[in-house]
């Protein structure tokens, strides 16, 4: 009964051979239950809707070639931004290894093999290379989609461009996944990550500001746009590139004995959770696991407090008077509206004045990615529509978070002397407002990138319509039933995909519209406010789909 | 069953020092000094949110102090050494899915280079009433089947120290006599254990009393119950009173 430590140096093997005997029985108990039929199956539909994807990809690319102008600042520049791209995925991977990411495991592992008597970082080497794999590999594809986008529009060789973006997607995967297990192995404390952090999207700052390339990040860029450069540029600025991130990865694996229990017992708790909410598409609880995966928690202290609200005798802001004494009745009080809507609206800005610092930024982030996305579809990258769209339905589902908290606890809405419609539709008024603050930042980047008179005027006049529509679409994600459709997968997915499809054709139709009619002479403006026009019909009409749908769902009627 | 090797046997089996650990602003273990020496049977009380559970971890090594130390036979909390001679029974059964619990038997003991697990597998099963399911996946098992294949994967492996956090929980009565019994059976080869629990008949078999109350240690001593009360705030009155009608 007593335990021997005394020679546990030695037991080491021993143990290890137990846990490698282990997983090779699970894979054969996982090999056993998987219907071969149906993995090969789902690999034909795979295969099938892929090549059809990437034909429709390149098919979309039929566009313009860059100019000698946008050339000549893509060889200044471009290594350099890129750079910046890596920086800030390098800085997303520290935040998340201080975090404790990484690397998910199960709980039994945490209990049974963390506690073990066992070298913690060879019991989890075997996890964390599959995650650099498998990272490495979704990069090589990204990398390969960002190489056909090149060789449509840069010139150089296809092959060449392909190889590259396969290296330089895969390299970027890499590096972020190796810093976040370099920061979560070696226990980087949180003030030190934003140091680092801020360091290395400075140093990749400055290369782009002095159109230079000395960060590794920058050197990442290089290899990236190796092709352009190949003939006055040796590869050995790539390379060392290269060098640094195998480093890091090396760094990342001979550091995992120091992972931090406590954080991997809490995420395996949520990874469990997650799965099951991808599994059945519940959109929500995939954003509120992933939020507290993240540990993005709102702050305890709001950025700003809301006065109290005073009750019907409060100062109006405005009061106009007849000229012969404040004794008559004023022709004109404002005051602040009070009520339901008015507590509705307070609930919200409580809510976003609770936003994490993280929150705050990658909203900004997204809608300035908005911004430059349909600066690149106006220069004729048609398939950045797609991005753009995505980035604005990130955001909006950030900002509809008040109306998910009122969907998460269906009692205390049913007990509101408000119908829950009603309610719900009153929500969508403050997200609104945050929303058209990002179309203001996607208007402010585009301007800073150099986009034309015509697009601005386009982005300031969808501005409203898309916030609607994108809110109105995220709002009606949440509060999808995960469980209505589930002996018909197909309704399912119409459920799931439908609000996306609805803003990637709000916001693609209008831009294409207006491009198409600058083109021809035509006003973007115009084009773009009749189209407008019926995004804002949609959005009416999916707001008040969205009331009646939740409303239907209450449990107690009044 | 055996003592092998008695190597840190003159240590304390469990020292703390100076230990404390907070969750942000929240303190949930004050500065903590406390030895459990080899052999002891310390019941932990306390109501919840008191601090027994985070003291459990922190000597399990799954969560590390803010401040101060601790230690097991010697060896740091959470070090291979004392991950050896530490054995965890959490409040809630962890257990792999895909792996019947002969499997998961096999796999502890392995890990813990437990060479003689065949033998006293059957030894742990049948007197917890699970010599039947030892072929079967954890999924099929009730909350106190779960509790008690829990108890048995502690018990598979060989220790100096066994945590045991509400291990009573979920457990009828015949199998809550047998757990008494197994942790007598380990105090009297030479291993501490240290109970945590809302459950009389802990105290009036454990050697030593520990009650906490918000992260406090308020008494330290032996266990008896009027003793105890009168150290536990009025609302921890009903702690120790009387026995808790089992649920499930």
């Amino acid at each position: 009964m007593i335990a021997d430590a005394s020679g546990w140096g030695a037991n080491q093997a021993s143990s290890l051979q137990a846990l490698r005997d282990l997983r090779s029985a699970r894979r054969r108990h996982y090999a056993a239950q998987v219907d071969w039929i149906e993995a090969g199956y789902r690999l034909y539909l795979g295969v099938i809707f892929g090549g059809w994807a990437l034909a429709l990809i390149s098919g979309a690319l039929a566009d313009v070639r860059v100019d000698s102008h946008a050339l000549a600042q893509i060889h200044q520049r471009g290594a350099a931004a890129l750079g910046l791209l890596v920086a800030v995925a390098v800085a997303a991977g520290l935040r998340s290894g201080g975090r404790g990411g990484p690397l998910v495991l199960e709980a039994p592992d945490v209990q049974h093999v963390l506690l073990a008597p066992v070298d913690r970082g060879a019991a989890l080497r075997g996890l964390a290379v599959r995650r650099l794999r498998t990272a490495g590999f979704l990069g090589v594809v990204l990398g390969l989609v960002a190489g056909i986008f090149a060789f449509r529009r840069l010139p150089g060789r296809p092959a060449e461009w392909l190889l590259c973006g396969a290296l330089f997607g895969a390299a970027v995967a890499v590096s972020a996944l190796s810093s976040a297990l370099i920061a979560s192995g070696r226990r980087f404390h949180r003030a030190a990550i934003w140091v680092l952090a801020a360091l290395i999207i400075g140093w990749s700052a400055a290369d782009w500001f002095g159109e230079r390339v000395t960060s590794p990040a920058s050197m990442l860029g290089a290899l990236a746009l190796w092709p352009l450069h190949r003939a006055n540029a040796s590869f050995v600025l790539p390379a060392a590139g290269l060098v640094v991130v195998t480093g890091a990865a090396v760094l990342g694996l001979t550091g995992l004995a120091g992972t931090s229990l406590e954080a991997a017992r809490r995420r395996a708790g949520l990874a469990a959770q997650l799965r099951f909410a991808v599994t059945t598409q519940d959109l929500r609880a995939i954003i509120l696991l992933r939020r507290q995966l993240a540990s993005e928690i709102p702050r305890r202290r709001p950025w700003l407090r809301l006065a109290p609200p005073d009750g019907p005798q409060r100062r109006p802001w405005l009061r106009l008077a007849p000229p012969d004494g404040p004794q008559r009745r004023p022709w004109l009080r404002l005051a602040p509206p009070n009520g339901p809507r008015n507590a509705i609206w307070r609930r919200d800005w409580q809510s976003f004045l609770r936003w994490p610092l993280v929150r705050v930024l990658r909203v900004g982030a997204l809608g300035a990615l908005a911004g430059l996305s349909l600066l690149a579809v106006w220069r004729g990258t048609t398939p950045l529509v797609l991005v753009a769209a995505f980035a604005l339905m990130v955001a909006a589902f950030d900002a509809v978070e008040p109306i998910g908290q009122e969907v998460d606890h269906p009692t205390l809405l049913a007990l509101l002397p408000v119908g829950a419609g009603q309610v719900v539709r009153q929500h969508l008024r403050a997200p609104t407002t945050v929303m058209a603050g990002v179309g203001l930042i996607a208007a402010v980047a585009a301007i800073v990138a150099g986009a034309p008179a015509g697009l601005i005027g386009v982005i300031v006049v969808m501005t409203v319509p898309t916030a609607l529509l994108s809110l109105s679409c995220a709002a009606l994600s949440v509060t999808n039933d995960p469980f209505a459709y589930v002996l018909a997968p197909e309704l399912g997915y119409f459920q799931t995909g439908l609000p996306v499809a609805l803003v990637v054709i709000g916001v693609g139709g209008p831009v294409l519209l207006a491009r198409q009619a600058a083109r021809h002479g035509a006003s973007p403006v115009g084009a773009a406010v009749a189209c407008e026009l019926a995004v804002f019909a949609v959005s009416l009409a999916v707001m008040a789909w969205l009331g009646s749908r939740v409303a239907a769902r209450v449990p107690v009627r009044s | 069953m055996t003592a092998t090797d008695r190597g840190g046997a003159d240590l304390p089996a469990l020292a703390a020092d100076g230990l404390r650990r907070e969750y942000d602003d929240l303190l949930a273990l004050a500065p903590l000094d406390l030895e459990v020496g080899p052999g002891e049977l310390v019941a932990l009380v306390g109501s919840n949110g008191a601090g027994k559970t985070t003291l459990l971890t922190l000597a399990a090594g799954l969560v590390e102090p803010s401040h101060g130390t601790i230690r097991i036979c010697g060896a740091l909390a959470g070090s291979l050494e004392a991950r050896a001679r530490t054995s965890y029974i959490p409040d809630t059964p962890v257990f792999y899915q895909d792996l019947s619990l002969n499997e998961h038997l096999e796999y502890i003991a392995r890990l813990h280079v437990a060479e003689d697990w065949r033998d006293r597998a059957p030894d742990l099963l049948e007197p917890l009433g699970l010599q039947q399911w030892g072929d079967k996946l954890p999924d099929q098992f009730s909350r106190g089947m779960r509790q008690k294949a829990s108890i048995a994967l502690g018990f598979i492996r060989p220790f100096s120290l066994l945590l045991a956090d509400e291990p009573f929980d979920g457990l009828d009565p015949p199998s809550r006599t047998v757990l008494v019994e197994m942790l007598q059976a380990a105090t009297a080869d030479g291993a501490a254990v240290i109970v945590s629990t809302h459950r009389t008949e802990v105290a009036d078999f454990s050697s030593r009393c520990l009650a906490l109350h918000d992260g406090q240690l308020v008494y330290d001593g032996p266990p008896d119950r009027s003793i105890i009360a009168g150290h536990l705030p009025p609302q921890d009155d009903g702690l120790l009173a009387a026995d808790v009608p089992e649920s499930g």
